[in-house]
């Protein structure tokens, strides 16, 4: 279909496909006022920050290499990732209209002055701590402060409370990690990538752009020449992570741009589960955010990949937010291996994203289990990919779409089934559901069967929120708002159980948050 | 000229530059030089365009020939109809034709709004015409019991386009078979049809190519408020072939029933691509389109729901898709779309792709029908379901092609 | 003298070989002509697989003992084959087969099971003039005929249209998997005439069934219960009752 794509068979499809159709430039027009007050993620922090000279060049390349004390063959890797770029064409197929992005106008590098990595918790400047405590995240409990300090030799198990593994990335740098001591002890290696360049830099080369090649589209290629942090796990032969592990990404500093990116590898017979969350400042200037995401899972292993993401989507005019444009993709390279993914994705102005798998081992699974509500003038076009190579492999999609306001929401997925995937499986179900009468939502599947045994099925509906069940819900005594969450969070049950358990009641707040102000 | 005009595509084949000259040799007309520059715009349509990613027309035709095969025989019966007929020799039409059925023949080329959605239609309109066929042939239906109009397009050497334009009057009816039976090295044909208030259309498609042939056929209907149209499509493809509906809903209250069945076998590429608008409030679409496809065979279907805000209103549209991939080696690409700007709808799509079902099959074998017969019952149940709604003087023909070429 | 279906020592699994779940597990039993067996059994004991193994669904795996029609064996025969021997089973669950109208399917069937024998078709009056008699004592609309085999119809009709098609076929051994289940107290009524009208002497039938009331209509010679993949008890027809009255824990506490 598009260019998020990269199997070899797919990359001559990349790019050039023009979506002509699109939105109605007569939708921007006066709108009926949504309160921006809803984002309570949107306060900026006041910290100093160091940043790269503004603009994209090689010298801001060589001087995130630098900063970051980077080995010659990775700054070598993003200089040609640079000068791949440069060559290529922003794409235009997907159905999001914005405007003209000025590369040059951002930062690609920017940390807290205080300098990146903190021995201890307790060095993290408070401002940040306030932050993320803002944000709900737990850096400062106790456990974790337990964690940072190796002292959980007991009662790990018995405890009742799921802990969670934090990262996390604020602006450009990764500025703390919990539980680290007890994930070591299991052989987990769960840290910031700049720092794993450094330790483990042969596991690092050997997976780093593997699934997600340099030059796989406009926007990984330039998160490969200038990605600035992100997260490395690591999960050993035969082990499952004790924990969840959990990055949290905040965007901070004003003009910048974020391109984190993660690389997580299960090795055979592992197991983990991570979350990813993601929040960013009201600010009214586009933020960039082109994140890159590989997983590699090895035979028998299995990763479970949750994201809740909140970035900021701008006000009721479509003034500032982020663009969202990330690339994410697993590979199933073992037999009886599975990725699955679960996103949950309310925020960003601009969201551009499509989480994949590529089942090359046997008997392998993929998964994508997705949410993606639209408020406001935002525009989503998010969706999948699933690449059947291995025999016998399945792959599920579910994925529920809400458009509110004045925003347009469109599933785009790809189910391709290689000749050689003999009795392939894949179920896919797209609802999408409409409020209010100025909205979109579209649902473009392409399915590509070159398999005389696998067996396809796609279903989707469009409908809207029923006026019955509202008008029951509300004879009952629910307030309207509230039984439109009610309804809203039982047309997303599906999804919504296969989040984990936290992360599940962070995701139904926010959809009655993102929700607000779209009846009545 | 020929400098002027090799400006008109950008780094041709030698086909489109067979194409080209074609052009050249038709009479000056500032509306056919439009139609032309709408095709020009791309060529022959290719897999960079995103509607054709799957049918590639530049590739599969690399120059005009006259193919191998003569035409198919035409399998629909004639008895009882108007019979009109695009041979290599020009055109036939019945000498007289009854009340309430008028024909012209136009000299010039009617002009064509939206044809750079259309490349293939547009190029028919460019090229139709010259030798002793119409430009444009347009009817005019003022009757509610008008006889069956049955059309053939049979071999016309390297190349045959043609255009067709009708409007049916409000009240009136009008039941519309067509023959593409092959033999030409590229067949491209555009039908318009104008179906005011209340009018019905029901519409039958029977084609079937040579291996080494090109076919377009491209419809483009407007609805009028309450006007009912049915659409039953039975293709078998050909080299690279493409049967390529747009409807368009524009008054309340009219009906659309569009299917299609396509049979695809070694070395056949049928592609069945729709586009249905709802613009105008509470109007009706069912859509089903079924695919059984061999060894080396491609079926392709794209269809394409798009509801725009408020005139879109209580649109109720269904969209199916099946495919039976009954061998390996067989390939079938889909994409069907919404694109939804109006809550107040139901719109839903399913599309499925496989093999015949399991439980079925032990079914039908538990009550003792043996499994290739089985197999054989099970594959012309889930293909004639497309074809239920086709007009009832070619309903059994369509079905007895289709079982034909699944127990051959 | 020789049981018409004899199951000796039976064991099947499901699933792929990986996953492989051994449901059948050592079943033995004997049906003569003649005669009506009820099974009883908990839910997930195996009855249905066991209509399934005896009819030849694909995805399970005999893994040992034998089953014999008439001394012959029917684990090695297509579906179809053993249909043509004389096999029927009225599905629990009737599956739903778009497109094809309910006559022609089971004339297809009946000349099909015919050629097999090596018997001559029937012609299509006497085919209709059966069809209508027989829909007629079921209570079924000729209507209903006409529609596609069980597409849309409710899960009462559905059970009626098996015993159509097993009154039809005419076949020599029949099972029931649950036929009584969706049914109202009428139509329970009627399917159970149909069934009585089909015992014959050189009939044996299977009567799978979760109900005392099914059997106060069909008089069984001899009630088995199904548990863990075999026959663990088996009784005349007041065993039925008393696992209608002491649950299957009160009996099978008592059989272990
Ligand atoms: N394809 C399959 N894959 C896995 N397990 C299966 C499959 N088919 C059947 N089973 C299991 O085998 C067991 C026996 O199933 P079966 O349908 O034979 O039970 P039953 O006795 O008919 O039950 P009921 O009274 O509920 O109809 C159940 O536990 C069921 O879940
Ligand atoms: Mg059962």
């Amino acid at each position: 279909m598009d260019c998020c794509g990269g199997t070899t068979e797919h990359e001559d499809d990349c790019g050039e496909v023009k979506v002509k159709d699109s939105i109605d430039a007569k939708t921007v027009e006066a709108a009926k006022a949504l309160e921006s007050e809803n984002y309570s993620a949107g306060f900026a922090t006041t910290i100093e920050t160091d940043f790269a000279p503004k603009g994209l060049s090689e010298d801001t390349i060589r001087y995130i290499s630098a900063a970051k004390n980077e080995p010659e063959w990775l700054l070598e890797w993003r200089l040609k990732a640079y000068e791949r770029w440069l060559t290529m064409e922003e794409p235009t197929w997907a159905m999001v209209r914005y405007p003209k992005i000025d590369y040059q106008a951002y930062y690609y590098y920017a940390a807290p002055k205080a300098g990146a990595k903190y021995a201890s918790i307790d060095d993290v400047p408070k401002e940040i701590l306030e932050t993320y405590e803002k944000l709900g995240i737990p850096l400062r409990e106790a456990e974790v402060l337990l964690g940072v300090e190796g002292a959980v030799e007991t009662a790990a198990e018995g405890r009742e409370k799921p802990r969670v593994a934090v990262d996390a990335v604020f602006d450009s740098v990764s500025v703390a990690t919990t539980f680290r001591k007890e994930l070591q002890k299991a052989g987990v290696i769960f840290m910031s990538i700049s720092e794993a360049v450094h330790e483990y830099p042969d596991l690092v080369k050997k997976y780093l752009g593997t699934v997600v090649p340099q030059s796989d589209n406009f926007f990984a290629t330039l998160n490969s020449a200038v990605f600035s942090d992100g997260t490395f796990v690591y999960i050993p032969k035969g082990v499952r992570c004790p924990m969840e592990l959990s990055t949290y990404f905040r965007m901070n500093a004003e003009n910048t741009g974020q391109f984190e990116r993660t690389l997580i590898v299960a090795d055979e017979a592992a197991y983990v589960s991570y979350l990813e969350g993601c929040t960013a400042p009201m600010r009214d200037e586009n933020q960039l955010h082109a994140a890159v995401v590989e997983l590699v899972a090895l035979e028998d292993a299995e990763i479970k990949y949750s994201t809740v993401q909140n970035w900021w989507p701008g006000d009721e005019d479509g003034k500032g937010g982020i663009f969202n444009f990330v690339t994410k993709r697993g590979d199933c390279r073992g037999d009886r291996s599975k990725i699955s993914w679960t996103q949950v994705e309310t925020g960003s102005a601009v969201t551009w994203k499509y989480p994949s798998c590529i089942l090359r081992g046997d008997d392998s699974v993929g998964e994508f289990y997705s949410i993606a509500v639209t408020n406001g003038r935002q525009q989503a076009d998010t969706g999948t990919k699933m690449i059947h190579l291995g025999k016998r492999t399945k792959s599920r999609i579910i994925s529920k779409g809400i458009s509110a306001g004045k925003s347009d929401n469109t599933y785009r997925g790809l189910v391709s089934v290689n000749r050689k995937a003999v009795n392939a499986r894949n179920f896919t179900q797209c609802d999408s559901l409409l409020i209010g009468e100025k909205c979109g939502a579209h649902t473009i599947p392409y399915v590509e069967n070159r398999c005389a045994s696998a067996q396809l099925e796609h279903e989707a509906t469009t409908t809207k929120l029923s006026e019955d069940q509202l008008f029951y819900a509300r004879q009952r005594g629910i307030a309207e708002e509230d039984a439109v969450a009610l309804l809203v969070n039982g047309f997303v049950r599906d999804v919504l159980q296969h989040l984990p358990m936290e992360f599940a009641v962070e995701a139904q707040s926010l959809l009655k948050v993102s929700l607000e102000g779209s009846v009545g | 000229m020929t400098t002027a005009l090799r400006d008109f595509i950008k780094n041709p084949t030698a086909a489109e530059l067979e194409l080209v000259a074609r052009y050249g040799m038709q009479p000056e007309d500032a509306r056919r030089e439009r139609a032309f520059l709408a095709f020009a715009e791309t060529g022959l349509p290719h897999r960079r365009m995103e509607g054709w990613k799957w049918t590639d027309f530049k590739a599969a035709l690399k120059a005009l020939e006259t193919p191998a095969a003569a035409s198919a025989k035409d399998p629909l019966p004639d008895d009882g109809a108007l019979v009109f007929r695009f041979t290599p020799k020009g055109f036939e039409a019945p000498a007289k034709l009854p009340d309430g059925i008028r024909m012209v023949v136009q000299p010039g080329v009617q002009a064509f709004p939206g044809a750079e959605d259309v490349p293939m239609g547009a190029l028919a309109a460019a090229l139709a015409g010259g030798g002793k066929r119409p430009a444009t042939l347009a009817f005019e239906i003022t009757s509610s019991e008008a006889p069956r109009l049955h059309f053939v397009f049979e071999g016309a050497g390297e190349a045959s386009f043609a255009r067709i334009v009708f409007l049916v009057r409000s009240g009136a009816s009008l039941t519309l078979t067509e023959s593409y039976l092959g033999g030409a090295g590229l067949t491209a044909s555009v039908l318009e049809f104008d179906l005011e208030r209340g009018a019905k259309l029901n519409r039958t498609i029977f084609q079937r190519g040579g291996a080494g042939e090109a076919l377009a056929v491209t419809g483009i209907a407007h609805l009028g408020a309450e006007a009912e149209m049915t659409q039953t499509t039975l293709a078998f493809g050909a080299k690279v072939a493409r049967m390529e509906t747009r409807v368009v809903h524009q008054a309340s209250g009219s009906k659309l029933n569009l299917n299609a069945a396509y049979l695809s076998g070694k070395g056949f590429h049928a592609d069945i691509t729709t586009n249905v608008r709802h613009g105008a409030p509470s109007c009706v679409t069912r859509q089903l389109t079924k695919g059984a496809v061999l060894d080396g065979g491609t079926g392709v279907f794209q269809g394409k729901f798009f509801v725009p805000r408020k005139t879109g209103q209580h649109t109720d549209a269904d969209m199916q898709h099946q495919a039976l991939l009954l061998e390996d080696g067989a390939q079938v690409f889909a994409k069907p779309e919404l694109e939804i700007y109006a809550d107040d709808v139901e719109c839903a799509h399913g599309n499925t792709c496989g093999a015949l079902d399991d439980a079925q099959m032990f079914y039908l074998r538990q009550r003792g029908i043996p499994e290739t017969q089985a197999r054989a019952m099970l594959t012309e149940a889930f293909i004639a379901e497309a074809l239920g709604m086709a007009d009832e003087a070619v309903r059994d023909v369509l079905l007895a092609e289709a079982q034909n070429w699944l127990s051959s | 003298m020789r049981p018409m279906l004899k199951i000796t020592d039976l064991s099947a699994t499901v699933g792929e070989d990986s996953e492989a779940k051994t449901i059948l597990n050592g079943l033995s039993l004997d049906v003569p002509a003649g005669e009506v067996h009820a099974i009883m059994g908990p839910n997930g004991a195996g009855k249905s697989t066991l209509s399934y193994v005896l009819t030849g669904r694909s995805g399970y795996e005999v893994t040992g003992g034998s089953a014999t029609l008439n001394g012959e064996d029917i684990l090695g025969m297509d579906p179809e084959e053993r249909a043509a021997k004389g096999m029927f089973l009225s599905f629990q669950y009737p599956v739903e087969i778009p497109g094809v109208p309910v006559m022609t399917f089971v004339r297809t069937a009946m000349n099909a099971q015919r050629k097999a024998r090596g018997e001559a078709e029937i012609s299509a009056p006497d085919f209709i003039k059966k069809s209508r008699d027989v829909a007629k004592m079921l209570n079924l609309d000729a209507e209903m005929l006409k529609r596609p085999v069980n597409v849309g119809f409710s899960g009462g009709e559905k059970k009626r249209l098996e015993i159509y098609q097993m009154m039809m076929l005419e076949p020599k051994f029949l099972i029931l998997d649950e036929t009584d289940s969706g049914l109202d107290i009428d139509a329970l009524k009627t399917v159970a005439d149909g069934v009585n009208a089909m015992r014959d002497p050189s009939r044996g039938m299977l009567v799978i069934t979760h109900y005392q009331r099914l059997l106060d209509y069909i008089k069984p010679d001899k009630v088995h219960v199904l548990a863990k993949g075999r026959i663990i008890k088996t009784g005349e027809a007041d065993l039925a009752l008393r696992l209608e009255k002491e649950g299957y824990d009160g009996v099978l506490g008592e059989a272990a």
